[in-house]
Parts: C-alpha cells; structure tokens; sequence
C-alpha cells in the first residue's frame, strides 16, 4: 500500500518534527536531555532492577512555567507504572527535578506510550503493500509491450474531431476481440492515432496485466520477418505474434508492397482473428486507398471497423495544449492557451511549441505572457520538418483566390478592414508558415516597412486565440496552397 | 493475616494466575502473587506489567493482611497437596501454609511493592454474552502478529459501533474479521486489545456474562468474568486501513467441501514443507488442482470436487489455467478454526489477496494474501 506507506511516513515525519520543534520550544529547555540527566540521578537512588522496571519507558510530554514553578507532565507506558509512580516515587522525581530546575516542580503523570522514536509507523507488509505491486508489474508490463508510457486514455482530449474513433477505441478496450476486430484508424500525421491505439494497449493491461500486448509499427513487423526469413526463425515470429491478446501495428501502410510481408501478415492476422485476439491498425490513409495492398487484406481491414480522425478545431487544440502543459509542469494562465491553440493548428506542433517555451522559460529565464509567446508564434516553427512547399506568390495568390481580391487591392494603400485584414493575414502567413524575414515579407506587400509587418503578425496571432473568423481564414488558406 | 480457604479452589486460582507473572522480569515482585484479604474474601492477583488479574475466592478469616510469594513455588506446592482445605498464616514476610499432615514456611515480599492493579469494573461497563465472545475470538486470534517491531498488529482491533462489535487481526500477510451481534449500544469505538489479555480470557471465561470496561485516558481494558477481573494496556497507534484491501468484487469462484479442503492440504503440506510452503491452487474453467513441489522430497497433485464461477475468461492463461500460490500453513489455520461444511474462495488475481468464506457463518471474513511465483 504505497499511498498508506507514503502517507504515514510523512505523519511519522511530521510527528517527530513536531517533537523536535516541541522540545526546543518548551520553555527553552530540551526535555530530553533533562529527562536523560533525571533518570541518571535517578538510576543512583533507586535499585537497578526497580529503575529499568518502572523508570526506562517514562518520558516528559510537557513541560510549563508558571511564575517560578515548572508543570511537567510524565508520560508512563501502563497504568500499572504510572500507579506504581505515582505512590511510590513522586517525591524522589519531584525532589530530582526541581534540584534540575532549580525552581519547585508540579508533577503530573499520564498514560502515553512514547512514540517519537517513529515506532509507530504504519506496517508495510503484503497484504497493505499490494497497490504498489500493481503499479510495477503493471509499469513492467507496459514496458515489455512496449507502449509509450503517457499515452493513456486520460490524456486522451475528445472532441468532434476525433469523438468517433475515441468511442471505437473505448469499446474495443471494454470488449477485446469482440466489438470491433480489427479496428482501423486513419488520419493524417500528428493527430492522435498512435495515442489512442496505445490507449486501448493501456486499458487493457490495466485490466489484466498477464494480457499479451504488443506495440510495433508496420517497419518493425517487416523488419521481424526479413530477421525471421534470414535466420531461418520464422517459427520464433510466429510465435510472438500469434499468440498475442492485442496486436498494435502503427502506420500499416509501410506495409504495402511488400508481397511476403503482405502474406505473413495476412497469416498472423488471420490467426489472431481467429483465437479471439484484437487487432487495432493505423495509417495515413483508409485501407480503400493504400496502394499496393492486396485485396485481401483489404477486404479484411474492411471487415472491421474503420474510423477516421479529422485535424483538432480550436478547442480540442486547448484541450490539448492544457493537457500537455501539465504533463510538462507548466501552468499556463487560459488566454494564452487559446493564442497557443489558435496559432498552431497539430498536436504535434504543440508540443514542439510547449518544448521552446519551456527552455525559453527556464534557460532565458523569459516572463510567461502574451510578448513571449508572439514572439515565438512569430518565428514560425523552423525546427517543423513539415513545410508548406509553396512560393511566396502561391500564398498570395491563395489569399487573393480566398478573399476574391485583386493584388493591387491587396498590395495597394488603402487601410479599410475589408482590404486590411487580409493583407495582414498574409504577412502573417508568410511570415509564421514561410519564414521569411520581416523585411522580405514587407518588400513583397507593396513595399512596406518591417514594422507594419510585426505589427500585422502580432495582431493576427491576438485574433487567432479569440476569433473563429480568422482560424477558419487560416485554415482555408492553409488548404488552397 | 490469617485464613482457611478450599485448597481447588485455591489450587485454581493459583493455576490462573501465576500465567500472569513474569519470571523473567528484572523485579522480583513481579514473579510474586498478591494475597489479599478483602470483603472476607482472598483476593489472588498477579501482573506483568502487560496484563493483570485478580480473582476473589471464598475465605474463611480470622485475621486481615497481604504479602506476595513466589508464583512458582506457590504454584507448584499447591498443585501437589491433598486434602480439603488450607491453612494460610503470615508473619511479616513469611507465610505459614498447612494442609492435612503437611506444613510450610514460604518467604515472600512485603506487598506494599505491588503495583495497583484494578479488582472491579466500573458502573457504566459493557455487558457482552460470552457464548457469541468465546465463539468470535478464536476465529481472528491466531492471525495476530508477534513481531513487536510493529506494535499495532500484535493486538486485535475492536471496533464497537452501535449493536454490533467487529473483532479485526492480522499479521500483514493474513487477515480475519468477525463480527459479532451485540445488545443496542449508543456507543462507537476503536481499540487495539493486546492479544496476551484476550487468549487469557478465552481460558478463564465458560459460561459467564463478560463485562468490558475501557479507561481511555489511563489506556487500559478491564475485564470481569465471574469473580475474576482482568486487565491490560490498550495498544496505542493507529491499526491500518485494512477496509481498503476487502477486495469488494471477485472474477473467479471456487465451492469447495471443507474436509476434502483441510485435508487435501494437508497432504501438500508435507511436500511444502521444505520449499517456504508454498502450495499452488491450479484452477480451470472447470477443475480445482493443488500442487506441491519439493527438491528434496518430490511433488504431489491433488484434485478436488469444485464447483467454479468465472465471471472474466482472461483470468486464465492460454493452458487455460489460473494458478494461485498460497502458503499452506496460513490455509490450514484458517481451515482449523472454521466449523461450516463449505468453503467458498473468491480470487480476483494472482497478486491480490484471496477471500476465504465460511458459508455457514456470513459474518467470518479472512484473507489470505497469495504468495508471488516467479514467471
């Protein structure tokens, strides 16, 4: 019981600090010690066997001054002492302590067995340990199926987007083999498939944490039968995919194409289905559309439940940035969640994003506030190995195409809204998705000046985090390059 | 002090009461019995510091007075006498004792170095029917712990609330809760009982009412039955949270005949004995095996009549088994103490404790914890 354990290590901690700071502070006089001198005067006035009999269990519980008189209080182990104390040798105690004190002494014996030697920890024994237990086999089991630890229902964020293939993943956790074999998620990168896979493998081992999971991408399972095929080992593949509980493959797709693979595949699948296993799938794309896969497989993806998982709106995306964010011990005040949210459109990003914030947090020592995370808004995300391939004029053309403007409206003086905002949201785009200068971006807007530039980005990051409006701009644009 | 006393009866109370004396103890006194006239009675007592009891025998008295003597030699002369009755008479620290033909001179203590004990039980003391105490007790005693590193499970918790009093004990590996039905009581508590005072009690208790009576400020339990008054220091500490390991559900249930049970472990106890105990519970959808292994006497496999009810086929491995170790000894105790014709097992995973019913007696709950094989 490790929560009991920790819990009354903290009391048994609190409990001797107290007695520490209780005898420091009791009159300024150390109870202890004094204590400690008494009962080595005491051990000279009374016979051994009568000191170690009554006197080695007592302690002081407290002590009191009250215009030149000390109030102690003595605490015995058993009423039998205390009464044996009490008639027989209160006048020697009283008559050693005041000697100590120099001051006359009340005494007053109790009942109370002496705990502050931490004896009264609680027992950590088997039967009260065994939540501890759960959690490491089960921390061993995850780790032996190789599933990623924080990828668990809990920080599973739901919405619109993604509330289909959560409940498909939900239910297929409840009812192994039985709701939906195989389950098949598709969606395009950085969306959650992998997450909510691993989260079924999770929920599963929760249950029952002798269940064979195992996690692997589609690589790892070509990779396993290129080993098998070359060591002549294909029976130890088998064996450790056939006799599985819950088979995760991650991106399938690389499978295609691949003819002996596809046909060992085909087998393990076919086995699993068989005895009852599950199988959870992903790829970029539904089975219908994977090319080079064999219509047999495809027909069995088929046979199976396929859900898509569309990219996160708005406030999933906060949902997310929140989640994370706590995962990372930040805490993020809820108006910069929504600038985060609003500007960066993958959970993948956002995490990327939640990383530069936190070293710029704790390495530059930076505020958290609304500047500091324009600014890195503003920087758009060069360390994103995903880019838009396009040209500063496809953008152009693409927010002209949008808004049905003509470029010299759109390059042209006047500053009415309609005209404006546009024009902002494409110094905006070409400054945060194609990382160009500020300067650059101002030449190729009809040669303005970089801090028009700055001041357009900074505005439209502001609207991004609280106006539908402009992230549905962003997003349709996005879309046209 | 001077007296005739009824020499069983005498011999009797001695019997009870130099158990509770501590030969080992430093102090002499405290190997010594108190003799004591009081209410033209002999009040015998005896402490250890731990526990005491005093227990009043009918007396015929001349004259008052007390004195202390060695419980053994006490014990041990008297156990040894024949003859009706017994002449006792002191003088200052020795006592004269006469029976029939025999005549003895014991020294002893003066009593004024006897610690008080309690020889009544206040007012307002609770009354508990013996038959339901005597019945109740034993089926948690044995689950105590000796180890005095962990004082708190080295006494039975009491917990009084309303009409019914629950007696809880374990060693951290094995838990038994009773409860016992009580007369309507407004009154709620907790204590932590010594296992040394209730084992006594048991002992001296036949069919007599049994009064409680719990000083929480002086930390002490007293107890009257009959003419006897025991009593012991509560264990200070707080006893662990033992409702949040009850497991309240079960996946998998066995029925089984206690007798075929006691015994069939039993015989795998001769091959556990040299390998830590260990017996394993091998159990399928519809068979109930027990087997033991040994490296130095060889193994044993035992099948039972079972009646089984899965409620979650993952339980069971892919031979279609569920295999639960336990150690033998802690099954045989529980099996020892239990009277009903069938046992009901509740599992709900190799690491979690089992449930043992008796279902018979509803108001029995124990717990084995299992013991961890190696994969």
């Amino acid at each position: 019981m490790h929560l009991l354990e920790a819990e009354n290590y903290k009391n048994g901690l609190v409990l001797r600090l107290l007695c520490t700071s209780f005898t420091i502070k009791m009159e300024g006089i150390d109870t202890n010690n004094l204590w400690g001198d008494v009962c080595e005067n005491l051990k000279l006035s009374v016979s051994g066997a009568i000191f170690s009999t009554w006197f080695t269990q007592t302690h002081i519980v407290s002590l009191k001054k009250n215009d030149k008189r000390h109030f102690i209080e003595i605490g015995c182990p058993t009423l039998y002492s205390k009464a044996t104390l009490e008639t027989r040798y209160f006048g020697i105690v009283q008559d050693t302590l005041s000697s100590f004190l120099k001051t006359p002494v009340d005494l007053i014996f109790t009942v109370k067995q002496q705990n502050s030697n931490g004896k009264n920890l609680q027992p950590v024994t088997p039967l009260f340990e065994n939540s501890k237990d759960h959690g490491e086999d089960l921390n061993r089991a995850i780790s032996q199926s190789k599933l990623r630890m924080t990828y668990t229902f809990q920080n599973f964020a739901v919405s619109s987007s993604n509330q289909m293939a959560w409940a498909a993943a939900e239910a297929v956790s409840k009812n192994p083999g039985s709701a939906y074999n195989p389950l098949f998620i598709w969606g395009g990168v950085g969306i959650g498939k992998t997450h909510l896979m691993s989260a079924v493998g999770h929920s599963v081992l929760e249950k029952n944490r002798n269940a064979k999971v195992y996690f692997c991408t589609g690589e790892d399972f070509t990779n396993d039968i290129v080993e098998g095929i070359r060591n002549k080992t294909t029976q130890d593949f088998r064996n450790k995919y056939r006799k599985l509980n819950l088979l995760l493959i991650d991106d399938i797709q690389f499978i295609a194409g691949k003819v002996s693979v596809q046909e060992e595949f085909f087998h393990t699948f076919n086995a699993l289905v068989y005895s009852g296993s599950q199988i959870i799938l992903t790829s970029d794309q539904p089975p219908s559309e994977i090319k080079r896969l064999e219509e047999r497989l495809k027909s069995r993806f088929e046979a199976g439940l396929i859900v898509d998982i569309g990219p996160p709106d708005f406030e999933l995306r906060c949902a997310i940035v929140g989640i994370k964010a706590k995962q990372k011990g930040l805490t993020i005040p809820s108006n910069l969640i929504h600038m985060i949210a609003g500007n960066i459109d993958t959970p993948r990003k956002i995490e990327g994003f939640l990383i530069k914030l936190l070293s710029e947090l704790t390495i530059k020592k930076s505020e958290l506030n609304e500047m500091l995370i324009e600014n890195l808004v503003g920087k758009g995300d060069d360390s994103s190995p995903i880019r838009i391939k396009a040209s500063a004029n496809d953008v152009v053309t693409a927010v002209m195409k949008y808004y049905s403007l003509g470029k010299k409206q759109l390059m042209g003086e006047s500053r009415v809204k309609r005209l404006a905002q546009p024009r902002q949201l494409l110094m905006y785009i070409l400054r945060t998705q194609l990382s160009l200068p500020y300067e650059e971006v101002g030449r190729l807007i009809g040669g303005r000046d970089h801090t028009t530039v700055m001041h357009a980005v900074d505005k439209i990051t502001q609207m991004a985090s609280n106006n539908v409006q402009i992230r549905e701009d962003i997003l349709g644009i996005k879309k046209l390059i | 002090m001077k007296l005739r006393v009824s020499r069983k009866s005498f011999f009797d109370a001695l019997s009870i009461t130099s158990r509770f004396t501590s030969y080992k103890a430093q102090l002499p006194i405290l190997g010594n019995i108190l003799l004591e006239t009081k209410n033209n009675k002999l009040n015998i007592s005896a402490t250890n510091l731990e526990m005491s009891v005093c227990l009043a025998i009918a007396a015929k008295i001349e004259s008052e007075g007390k004195i202390t003597v060695p419980a053994k030699t006490i014990h041990d002369v008297a156990s040894n006498l024949s003859g009706e009755s017994v002449d006792l008479e002191v003088d200052k620290e020795q006592i004269f004792l006469k029976c029939g033909s025999f005549s003895s001179k014991l020294l002893g203590i003066v009593a004024s170095d006897f610690p008080p004990i309690p020889a009544s039980v206040s007012k307002n003391a609770l009354e508990i029917p013996s038959e339901t105490f005597l019945e109740s007790l034993p089926k948690v005693l044995y689950c105590v712990s000796s180890d005095e590193t962990r004082p708190t499970l080295t006494g039975v918790l009491m917990i009084l609330f309303k009409d019914l009093v629950s007696w809880v004990a374990t060693d951290g590996f094995r838990l038994s809760k009773k409860d016992m039905p009580m007369k309507e009581s407004s009154r709620e508590t907790k204590i932590i009982i010594p296992k040394g005072v209730l084992s006594e009690l048991i002992r001296i208790a036949k069919e007599q009412k049994i009064v409680l009576d719990y000083k929480k400020d002086e930390k002490q339990i007293v107890f009257q039955v009959g003419e006897a008054v025991l009593s012991s220091r509560v264990i200070e500490g707080e006893f662990p949270d033992f409702e949040k390991i009850i497991p309240q559900t079960y996946k998998l249930k066995l029925d089984v005949d206690r007798n075929e049970l006691s015994q069939a472990i039993k015989l795998a106890s001769v091959f556990a004995r040299d390998a830590a105990n260990v017996v394993k519970f091998i159990i399928s959808e519809k068979t109930f095996k027990l087997n033991a292994e040994s490296s130095q006497s060889g193994d044993q496999e035992n099948s039972l009549d079972v009646k089984i009810e899965s409620k979650d086929s993952q339980l069971f491995d892919e031979k279609g088994e569920f295999v639960i170790a336990f150690n033998c000894k802690y099954v045989e105790d529980y099996l020892n103490c239990v009277e009903g014709e069938n046992i009901e097992i509740k599992f709900n995973d190799v690491n979690s404790p089992g449930v043992f019913l008796d279902t018979s007696d509803e108001k029995l709950l124990h717990l084995i914890m299992p013991v961890r094989l190696q994969s």
